[in-house]
């Protein structure tokens, strides 16, 4: 079965003051249809920016993609112009982000922004637009749908504007949905009713989804598969199961380990000690070594690559050399 | 939009407007001259029982409390006093000119809205490309340039070097009895120069104004949304960008209101435009109170209404700001 998105090998940069900077570097990904994957790192691991070079929406310049591929459906889209790029964006793959406060027009009805989405990619007249906008309110739980499809952004809840952004990105019924960190911004209470309408929705529309988190309990719930990145590479990528029961990577156990139980008696919360090395001070060895309990000689001059260790497909000398 | 928001700020207008002509009266006062010794002076010469005679005619001789109490009620009837100078009523001398006026005034301020909009959209799509210098460089000169010089430089360079528009006045003389259309077509054509010349100086500011505006709303995560639905640039940038790049720059459009009439002043003068700059020009010279002080309050009027429409048009503009008062 080919992959509905892969993501082969993908190198993006940017050109920064401190010269060009390495953002992406040999990302592997792929998605299947109805499947959702769950990519899970630090701030600043590349997660977004991958999200974005799928999308085609990395800015250039500065940034630039560098070498690899991604391609929708076979469909190589790093080369595709940007009249396709426009085409697909909104109606084949589709993308909700972390701030549902900003992420709406605040001078256009939330009706009018998702029958814009509509009428960008179907044919169908204004009114026709705006009641298929009404039935998507409806559909993602927002109460009294006619009446809030006239409402501005500032007059709804962060929960009611993430449910408008996920009506509006599944208005044309997209293959694959990217979420990046959809529920960052909200209360507790209301990320879990936005994970349940993403599951429902995944469910009746038969979409893809990329959820892009650094929300452990979130991937457990959510995802199906798991890739693990950290400083612009993908370090690990399993089923959901196996990442969260049986991490290889040092980072991923670090990830998992710093994950706090209820009922235990504990007192602190664990870390991984260090921070994540700024980009353009990557060295030649593995970006984790600094902060990695098993490092030795190899892990500081050679890059580990990302190879197949029965379950897992991991990146690290250890876990390929059996040390722990 | 709720009539009381109407109503509230009709009521503002009104009050500021009482306020302005109390204040036009006494800085008049406060200016040094004596509007007796020059009107005597006009008639050749004035000995003492003369200036007492001018004085008592047009009651400058009463308390200068007196003096406010029949000009405002005068003014709240709709009677703006008679002209020291002209002896007719101030509201006939300005009614037969503030039509040039305000019609070069309005013609202004949508060229340099206009035009300064579109040079700063154009500016922000490349915020390092050619256009951003060029309105960078032109928004600095534009700027500093006195708009008297550019008024000269404009007729120099297409009344004269390149004969195309006129030089001066709002009519031809030969063309005063031709049809509505040749007429309309004939006072435009006489516009353009002194339409331009202030422009000039707000066209810049609006396309600095606007540069800086669209660059920050382009940045925001609603323009980001609108790219990711698949939106084309054009739609991007003057459908989702510019509607929410506009307050900043309806904010300044209702501030310079003001400066422009005073601009008008100016320009008038070198156009020879047959508007209400000359007057107030001349009536300064005069210290024709009376008139001065009419060319004022229409010219506060006109700032009052700009302001009015300001506010209306920011509740067009930004959906948060309506049902507030």
């Amino acid at each position: 079965m080919t992959a509905l998105l892969d993501i082969k090998d993908l190198r993006v940069t940017f050109n920064t003051r401190y010269g060009e900077v390495t953002a992406l570097d040999s990302v592997a990904l792929h998605v299947n249809a109805g499947e959702t994957l769950g990519i899970v790192g630090e701030s600043g691991c590349g997660k977004s920016i991958t999200a974005l070079a799928a999308m085609g929406l990395i800015p250039m310049p500065p940034g630039r993609i560098a070498g690899g591929s991604i391609q929708l459906e076979g469909e190589e889209l790093t080369t595709a112009s940007e009249a396709r790029l426009r085409k697909l964006r909104g109606r084949e793959i589709a993308m909700i982000f972390q701030e549902p406060m900003t992420s709406l027009n605040p001078v256009f009805t939330v009706g009018q922004q998702i029958a814009e989405a509509i009428r960008l990619h179907q044919n169908v007249s204004a009114t026709q637009a705006f009641r298929d906008a009404v039935a998507l309110l409806d559909r993602v739980g927002i109460p009294s749908a006619a009446e809030r499809a006239r409402d501005y952004p500032h007059q709804l809840s962060g929960g009611m504007r993430q449910r408008v952004m996920i009506a509006m990105a599944v208005s044309c019924r997209p293959k694959v949905l990217i979420a990046d960190e959809p529920t960052t911004a909200l209360d507790v209470t209301v990320q879990a009713q936005i994970f349940d309408l993403l599951n429902e929705i995944q469910r009746d529309f038969g979409v893809a989804i990329i959820l892009i988190t650094h929300d452990m309990g979130a991937v457990s719930e959510m995802a199906d598969r798991v890739a693990v990145m950290y400083a612009g590479r993908v370090v690990e990528q399993s089923t959901a199961d196996n990442v969260l029961d049986m991490p290889q990577h040092p980072y991923a156990r670090g990830l998992i380990d710093c994950i706090p139980a209820l009922g235990k008696g504990e007192t602190e919360l664990k870390e991984i000690p260090g921070v994540v090395p700024p980009l353009h001070l990557l060295g030649a060895g593995c970006a984790f070594a600094d902060r990695c309990t098993l490092k030795n000689a190899r892990c500081e001059t050679e890059k580990p690559l990302l190879l197949n260790h029965g379950h897992h497909l991991a990146a690290c000398h250890a876990v390929e050399e059996g040390r722990r | 939009m709720g009539m009381s928001f109407l109503l509230r700020r009709l009521s503002y207008g009104l009050l500021l407007m009482l306020g302005v002509v109390v204040l036009n009266f006494f800085l008049i006062r406060l200016a040094p001259g004596d509007p007796a010794v020059v009107i005597a002076g006009d008639m050749g010469g004035a000995t003492e029982e003369i200036l007492e005679s001018i004085r008592e005619e047009y009651g400058l001789n009463k308390p200068v409390l007196t003096q406010l109490w029949i000009y405002i009620s005068g003014v709240a009837q709709g009677d703006l006093g008679d002209s020291f100078f002209f002896n007719q009523p101030v509201a006939k001398l300005i009614g037969e000119r503030i039509s040039p006026t305000i019609l070069l005034v309005i013609t202004a301020q949508l060229l340099s809205i206009m035009l300064g909009v579109v040079l700063g959209v154009l500016a922000a799509r490349k915020p390092n490309g050619v256009m951003s210098a060029f309105v960078s460089v032109f928004s600095t000169i534009g700027y500093a340039v006195p708009v008297f010089w550019t008024g000269i430089m404009l007729i120099i360079l297409f009344a004269s070097t390149f004969p195309v528009f006129p030089v001066e006045g709002m009519q031809s003389i030969k063309l005063r009895n031709a049809g509505f259309f040749t007429q309309a077509l004939d006072i435009a054509h006489h516009l353009v120069l002194p339409a331009f010349t202030l422009a000039i100086i707000y066209l810049a500011q609006y396309a600095r104004l606007s540069r800086a505006s669209m660059l920050e709303v382009l940045s925001s995560d609603y323009i980001r949304t609108a790219r990711a639905k698949g939106a084309s640039e054009g739609t991007v940038l003057f459908k989702h960008a510019l509607r929410n790049a506009a307050l900043p720059i309806l904010t300044v459009a209702g501030l310079q209101f003001g400066n422009l009439i005073s601009g008008a002043l100016l320009v008038e003068t070198v156009f020879n435009w047959p508007g209400m700059g000359r007057l107030a020009f001349d009536s300064i010279l005069r210290r024709d109170y009376p008139t001065i002080m009419g060319v004022l309050f229409f010219a506060s009027m006109m700032v009052v209404v700009a302001n009015l429409i300001t506010d209306i048009s920011y509740r067009w503009a930004d959906p948060r700001l309506r049902g507030r008062t």
